[in-house]
């Protein structure tokens, strides 16, 4: 376990300008009454590995639903690279070819192969005859391949997809991902539902492949541990609100928020979110 | 259960049963009466010469035959309709007429399609495939315009996140999807075709319903009971043989599809 120290005095820059996303006062509500987030503001550096901690209910999923042009916000402004996302716009269509999405359900293909998954993710590339035709081109499917060595799939690229064990979904959506070329990755809770050891296997993946690809990773995440350990900004959502937003070097842990939560009151959290 | 209301109810039912069955002259002695006629029938078939099994055997060839390009047909035409007909892939304005017209095609038994295809393109099996092949559209298509509209939206919503074309979504999710499914449908329906087309001959569209529809009519029932054995065995095995392969491709999948990540 990660020994928590505060302190208030941030070792590295606040300000950067290389902000891919940017949230300004974000509303959203699904009947126009109740508020699934109230007023979020949050700025995400380019190549970040970003958490957005919360319990059920807090509205972490949403986050990323708007940051992929899935979901449009009531009211506030978010950027993604200087551009609005709105699934209907064809600028901002071009851009979802790479961002990576992983939904918690993961959204596999569970009667076709492996490999067949993974190639969706180059589909953007392929021309009409291609894709109506199937022919994926020889390169696209040598960079599947490849991807599933680094994901440590190989030799599995015929197995379909409903056969395979939790972790080993999780690689396949992980190489999809990949195969998007993506610039951002979004993935909610993808390893909440598996043992530990699993659960930071996957984890390790995505930092590796963070660090060749020059990702910016947004993770949603149940348990704050797992947030501390690998992100080196952490976002905690409670009830539609950021309460607190905290820096990651080290062991040191930065409040980027003057947060009115004390030292104490994030450990509590941290032991309630630990305890479920 | 035995309540006074739940009493008049039975009363009725039964008034009613007795009545209807008065008006259509339908009499439970008769049919007791009826039961020796059965043994003069096995006695006829007894009787039949060898030489007719080879003719009822080719008949029914020939009925599979019908009902096999009439399934091909059918669903390669209720296919691309199907994804028409699906709610959840095309606004109103394009499901609700397609809709429509399969209704209108199921509201036809396929005997009356065939008695109209007899009357447009002559006697002959010809007029039962074509039958087959509206009775076929319309099913197969509702069908998988069913099982379209209950495919998983996981998939769906995590592969148009990519920013994919309306046509890639239905070509590499809808389509491997609901497939399973399909290849049940098809199955279900040839075993079905079989059966159909084996009485479409009863108004002259080809296949073995026409010799037995003969035969019946010269009195020489123990002919049209051979015949009527070779369907009963045929449909018997085709049941056997799509059990089997349900169990060999389908079920395996669907098994699958109980083991999601939720």
């Amino acid at each position: 376990m990660k020994q928590i120290q505060m302190t208030k005095n941030p070792s590295f820059s606040l300000i950067s300008t290389n902000k891919i996303i940017q949230l300004n006062d974000i509303w959203t509500s699904y009947d126009s009454k109740i508020f699934a987030l109230e007023g979020i503001n949050m700025s995400i550096d380019r190549g970040a590995n970003y958490a957005i901690v919360g319990q059920s209910g807090s509205g972490k999923s949403t986050l990323l639903k708007l940051m992929n042009g899935m979901m449009i916000p009531s009211k506030g402004t978010i950027k993604i690279d200087y551009v609005t996302p709105n699934m209907n716009d064809k600028k901002f269509k071009k851009m979802m070819h790479t961002i990576g999405y992983i939904p918690q359900s993961l959204g596999l293909i569970k009667n076709i192969t492996v490999l067949d998954n993974i190639l969706i993710g180059a589909l953007p590339r392929l021309n009409k005859l291609q894709s109506l035709f199937k022919q994926f081109p020889e390169s696209e499917i040598k960079e599947a391949k490849r991807i599933m060595e680094l994901v440590g799939l190989d030799g599995k690229e015929n197995r379909k997809a409903y056969m395979l064990s939790g972790g080993e979904k999780r690689r396949v959506v992980i190489a999809r991902a990949l195969m998007q070329k993506p610039t951002i990755l979004l993935a909610d809770e993808i390893v909440s539902e598996l043992d530990h050891v699993t659960a930071h296997e996957i984890m390790d993946l995505i930092a590796d492949a963070q660090k060749r690809m020059n990702l910016t990773a947004i993770m949603v995440h149940h348990d704050i541990q797992l947030a501390l350990e690998y992100a080196n900004r952490v976002a905690v959502i409670k009830d539609g609100q950021k309460i607190l937003e905290i820096g990651v070097e080290g062991d040191s842990i930065v409040d980027f928020q003057t947060g009115d939560m004390t030292n104490e009151e994030i450990m509590e959290m941290y032991y309630d979110d630990s305890k479920k | 259960m035995m309540t006074p209301k739940n009493n008049i109810i039975i009363g009725i039912i039964v008034a009613l049963l007795v009545v209807t069955s008065y008006n259509i002259d339908a009499n439970p002695f008769d049919f007791a009466e009826g039961i020796p006629n059965l043994a003069i029938i096995l006695e006829e078939m007894v009787a039949v010469e060898p030489k007719y099994i080879p003719t009822a055997l080719w008949a029914m060839f020939e009925t599979i035959q019908m009902a096999f390009i009439g399934t091909v047909v059918g669903v390669v035409i209720a296919l691309p309709l199907s994804m028409l007909a699906a709610r959840n892939l095309n606004s109103k304005f394009v499901y609700a007429p397609i809709r429509a017209l399969l209704a209108a095609i199921r509201t036809f038994p396929s005997i009356l399609w065939a008695i109209l295809f007899v009357i447009m393109v002559g006697l002959g099996p010809f007029a039962g495939v074509l039958a087959v092949i509206m009775y076929t559209i319309g099913f197969v298509a509702k069908l998988q315009y069913e099982s379209i509209e209950a495919i998983d939206s996981d998939p769906v919503d995590a592969v148009s996140s990519i920013g994919v074309s309306k046509w890639q979504l239905i070509r590499y999710v809808v389509i491997p999807e609901s497939a399973p499914h399909l290849l049940s449908q098809i199955l279900y329906m040839f075993d079905y075709n079989i059966r159909q087309t084996s009485i479409l001959g009863l108004v002259g569209a080809g296949g073995i319903g026409f010799y037995i529809i003969n035969y019946i009519k010269f009195f020489e029932y123990g002919k049209a009971a051979i015949f009527m054995l070779v369907v009963l065995v045929t449909v018997l095995i085709i049941d056997w043989v799509s059990v089997k392969i349900r169990d060999k491709y389908i079920m395996k999948s669907q098994h699958g599809m109980e083991v999601t990540t939720k």
